[in-house]
């Protein structure tokens, strides 16, 4: 495996006694896309801005490339960020843009000519040159913000929410765009959104931070099929999230009724939390379901239909299906036991946390 | 019908159009055209001339205030600049609560009125021991720029993206170089801006500078403000019209200039202008720069060495009232003497009197009116004056040192300068129409054939002059039952007057708008002279009333604080020789006491008896003494009484 190119340590960080980080710990390795996923809040951009060097904390290390660099200022470090809303300067032609950190290291003229050339190439915009940036749309001042940067040569990309200000369409597009880029730059991107989809589309890795902590880090499959606490699994996807009980290894009761499950090791009789996922609900008829219920609730969402089934207890499960069931039909609920996802419930938010870190 | 209408529209709408711009632009057409003027007068034409443009140029004082005004006013609009260019990015970053505070402080200097400001700066200049002068001019303009630069640059700061910084720290800038290659030109035309409304609020000032500035430095407003006793000069009209017109053409470069269109347009237009426009405001920014710092560095080089240069071991601060002495005559003294003259200027003893009392500014020499003589003297803020140092006292006639006596009873602290007499002047021809008599005493101003034909002084102590006179009272009384009967007088008269004015009497009797005028004697020569070269078909008289008047007298006396004493004494003595009160005279029209100038006078100036009167016609006339607070009160109210009835 490749080397950690960036190491954050015991890292913690409050603004005015509200604490953003506590004891963060967080690695990324070399030429990996690593996305910082969370609502807002939630301390992700705190984490770019300390790794740029925009902010300091309060305690640990930031350790890049074997070098401790807590206390190099942000012009020093081997590093460069695109901005959410770009911060393209605007008083200059897009060439100038470009050029601007070559100036400063002082590279001859013709090398930067090359590398402005290389770079609009690169962004799908040959011939911007001499445009103004004023003159560009959204999606194109992205591009030239992401051109700006990576003309120095980074070893590692910051992004912060760069697709935000983008209608769907577009940031769509985009995503292809930067998936593109790192694999022919073969630099190292950390990217921050709150957008779950993004994440998952774009990602080797994510990272989903709440309040401050990290909540589960993994590849987007680990993340989306087996969410270690509730809160990813209602941050990533939709879920119906439910208590249930864990009789014993492999079998787990929702609502009274038993359903067969693949998790072990939660105890007997244990309270747990239960992820099931509206696409792994499969509504059946009454009597072979293991739970009862009436359709509450229809719509036509284009692949599929989406239902709210009504369960005694008054409990809403959201499900997804390519079968329609008319509201007010009668219908059973079946899981298959894979697709039941057990977590332990947390005593409180920060046990949750810590006992995802570990 | 419809045409009409819309026709009758269109021209209604030129109309108010050309209404408008004659309301905004007639007052400066008028100074324009007064300024080519060769008569002094405001409402006559005495045909063109360049004279008062020659005399703009030649005239030290003028161009010395000039410079100060331009170098104030680049000087503290570029410091404030940079401070609150400073200070409005400190803000700027700010929390919301201590940012409404600060700008709330900020605010406030800018709302206070002038006058607040000034004094309270001059207060704490003195409290502090900080000489008046160039610096503290300076610094007060700083002061009250400061706020203005920052109003304009903060919206500037908040319309950039904060990211731009770190953007630029992000590729690799300092802190220094991102902040002048990113954040700067995004807020340059606020900054700019600031600069001008600095630079402009500065030019305007004159309350702030009146109070913070000290001995022989003036700026444009205050030089022309101490004119305004006399009536400003033409040559002043002159300067006010190259100003205008530099401001002008400065407009109309910067409006047609080629490459502010191609700036404009590189939006929509094709990349070669775009280039094209920014590489020319760079340049243009460049030349600005350098211009800029050229000037700098002149105006740092032009004071260091003024300030080299007025550094002498002899020195006099000489304060006086505004254009009271020929130019010629200080460059004289410095020629005979070696002594540095600093020459500042007064226009009113009311004025004069705060500055002597509160010490701001330490002068050697001054020449106030009878009254304030006497007045200074009583609150002990004058010096003996050793008249041993002063042989060519013998030229003084002996008559006005004894007139001298009702305010200064010893004669020991004033030594006469200009002397003259209240009195009525009257248009020959009009009285004439009129069907009056030429008038010979103050009652016949209460004559109803002169109705809507009077001109009074509009200045308390001169009008209950005339009417105590006519009551046969002294005019210094404080006799309030004199005082209520010289008011009900002064009522009976008011439907006869046409107006209380000062400066305007000359005018208006050069221009034949009134039959009769209280006038100062001092005007006179300067009125007859004019009279004759502008042929008009009447001729102006004067009369000393027989009921008496006032004799005025301005004096030299030295304060208390004099730090060059025998210089001053030296100045006096100067001032008496025959051959420079002469001169004086001769520049001044003002009567001279001295009995050695007057002999040397054209006979056509000794035989004037409107300058110098016969002292037969004198017996009952008076020197205003100074009355006391409490008599002034009663003055000021009843004159009140008088001027709002």
């Amino acid at each position: 495996m490749t080397q950690p190119l960036i190491d954050l340590v015991n890292i913690s960080k409050s603004f005015d006694g509200d604490i953003v980080l506590d004891d963060l710990n967080l690695s990324v390795k070399e030429n990996s896309f690593v996305t910082l996923l969370g609502p807002s809040g939630c301390g992700k951009t705190t984490t770019l801005r300390i790794i740029g060097g925009f902010i300091s904390p309060d305690q640990g290390k930031v350790i890049f490339g074997g070098e401790d660099i807590t206390k190099m200022p942000p012009n020093k470090r081997q590093l460069n960020t695109v901005f959410q809303k770009y911060a393209l300067f605007t008083h200059m032609s897009i060439a100038d843009n470009i050029a601007f950190g070559l100036k400063i290291k002082g590279k001859s003229k013709g090398y930067i000519q090359d590398k402005i050339k290389y770079a609009l190439k690169l962004v799908n915009l040959d011939g911007f040159e001499n445009r103004s940036v004023d003159s560009l749309s959204g999606g194109q001042q992205q591009r030239i913000a992401i051109a700006r940067a990576i003309v120095n040569e980074p070893k590692l990309l910051l992004l912060d929410e760069p697709l935000g200000a983008l209608d769907l369409k577009l940031r769509q597009d985009m995503q292809y765009e930067l998936i593109r880029l790192k694999n022919e730059l073969g630099i190292t991107f950390v990217y921050v959104t709150h957008d779950q989809e993004e994440a998952l589309t774009m990602s080797d890795t994510i990272v989903v931070m709440n309040q401050g902590y990290i909540q589960q880090m993994g590849t987007p499959e680990q993340i989306y099929n087996e969410p270690e606490n509730a809160f990813v699994a209602d941050f990533i996807g939709e879920s119906n999230i439910v208590d249930g009980i864990m009789v014993r290894d492999e079998l787990v009761e929702i609502f009274g009724e038993k359903f067969v499950c693949v998790d072990k090791g939660f105890g007997n009789l244990t309270p747990v939390d239960v992820v099931i996922r509206p696409e792994d609900i499969d509504l059946v008829e009454p009597e072979a379901g293991t739970l009862k219920g009436i359709v509450t609730h229809l719509i036509f969402k284009g692949v599929h239909y989406e239902m709210e089934v009504t369960t005694p207890g008054g409990y809403e499960w959201l499900v997804h299906s390519t079968d329609m069931f008319p509201v007010g039909k009668e219908v059973g609920i079946h899981v298959d036991p894979f697709d039941i996802q057990i977590m332990n419930k947390p005593a409180s938010e920060d046990e949750e946390a810590v006992g995802v870190n570990e | 019908m419809k045409t009409a209408h819309s026709r009758f529209k269109e021209f209604f709408e030129n109309f108010y159009l050309v209404l408008v711009l004659i309301f905004l632009y007639a007052p400066i057409a008028v100074m324009m055209v007064l300024s080519f003027n060769s008569s002094k007068s405001r409402s006559q034409w005495g045909g063109f001339t360049f004279q008062w443009y020659s005399q703009m140029f030649e005239s030290s004082a003028i161009m010395d205030a000039l410079y100060n005004t331009l170098l104030i006013a680049f000087l503290s609009a570029l410091i404030a600049t940079i401070l609150g260019t400073a200070a409005a990015i400190g803000v700027n970053s700010m929390k919301k609560l201590p940012k409404t505070v600060f700008m709330g402080l900020n605010n406030i200097p800018m709302l206070n009125s002038d006058i607040v400001t000034g004094i309270s700066l001059m207060l704490m200049f003195i409290a502090f021991g900080v000489s008046l002068g160039f610096k503290t001019i300076l610094l007060a303009h700083i002061t009250f720029n400061v706020p203005y630069v920052m109003l304009s640059v903060l919206p500037k700061l908040k319309q950039t993206s904060k990211y731009t910084y770190e953007a630029a720290m992000d590729l690799g800038a300092g802190p220094v170089e991102a902040f002048f290659r990113v954040v700067f030109p995004d807020i340059l035309p606020g900054v700019l801006s600031g600069f001008l409304m600095a630079f402009t609020m500065s030019l305007d000032d004159f309350i702030i500078t009146h109070f913070t500035r000290g001995a022989g430095i003036n700026t444009l407003s205050t030089l022309i403000y101490s004119e305004v006793r006399r009536g400003i000069k033409p040559s002043m009209y002159a300067l006010s019209t190259v100003i205008f017109v530099t401001v002008l053409l400065l407009l109309l470069i910067t409006n047609f200039s080629p490459d502010k269109a191609g700036t404009k347009s590189s939006p929509s237009k094709g990349v070669q202008t775009a280039s094209a426009g920014s590489k020319n405001s760079g340049i243009r920014q460049k030349i600005l720069l350098t211009a800029a710092s050229f000037f700098i560095i002149a105006a740092v080089s032009y004071t260091s060495w003024r300030h080299v240069a007025s550094s002498h071991s002899d020195e006099l601060y000489v304060y006086n009232w505004g254009e009271y002495i020929d130019e010629s005559v200080i460059e004289q003294f410095t020629e005979e003497t070696g002594i540095h003259v600093t020459y500042d200027l007064f226009e009113t003893n009311e004025e004069m009197y705060p500055v002597v009392e509160a010490g701001a500014v330490q002068y050697d020499v001054i020449c106030p009116s009878d009254y304030m003589i006497q007045k200074m003297a009583e609150n002990l803020l004058l010096a003996e004056i050793n008249l041993d140092n002063i042989p060519n006292l013998k030229y003084i006639d002996p008559e006005y040192m004894e007139q001298s006596k009702s305010f200064d009873p010893q004669n020991k602290y004033s030594v006469p300068y200009t002397w003259g007499t209240v009195g009525i002047i009257y248009n020959t021809k009009r009285i004439e129409e009129l069907g009056v008599p030429a008038p010979t005493k103050w009652e016949d101003l209460w004559d109803e054939r002169y109705r809507g034909e009077i001109l009074m002084q509009d200045s308390v102590r001169d009008a209950f002059m005339v009417a105590l006179k006519v009551l046969g009272c002294s005019m210094n009384s404080v006799d309030p039952k004199e005082l209520s009967k010289a008011r009900d007088l002064l009522l009976t008269q008011k439907p006869l007057v046409q107006a209380y004015v000062v400066d305007q009497v000359r005018d208006k009797m050069l221009s034949g708008e009134a039959a009769v005028g209280v006038i100062y004697s001092g005007e006179l020569l300067y009125l007859q002279e004019e009279a004759e070269s502008l042929n008009l078909d009447y001729e102006l008289e004067y009369v000393i009333p027989e009921e008496g008047t006032n004799i005025w007298i301005d004096s030299w006396v030295i304060p208390y604080n004099a730090r060059n004493k025998e210089n001053a004494e030296k100045w006096i003595n100067f001032l008496c020789r025959p051959d420079i009160a002469k001169k004086n005279f001769e520049y001044i029209t003002y009567a001279t006491p001295n009995q050695g100038a007057f002999e040397l006078l054209d006979k056509e100036y000794q035989e004037n008896t409107s300058v110098f009167p016969d002292t037969s016609t004198l017996t009952n006339s008076e020197v205003y003494q100074y009355l006391g607070t409490e008599a002034d009160d009663l003055y000021s109210a009843l004159w009140k009484e008088i001027k709002s009835h």
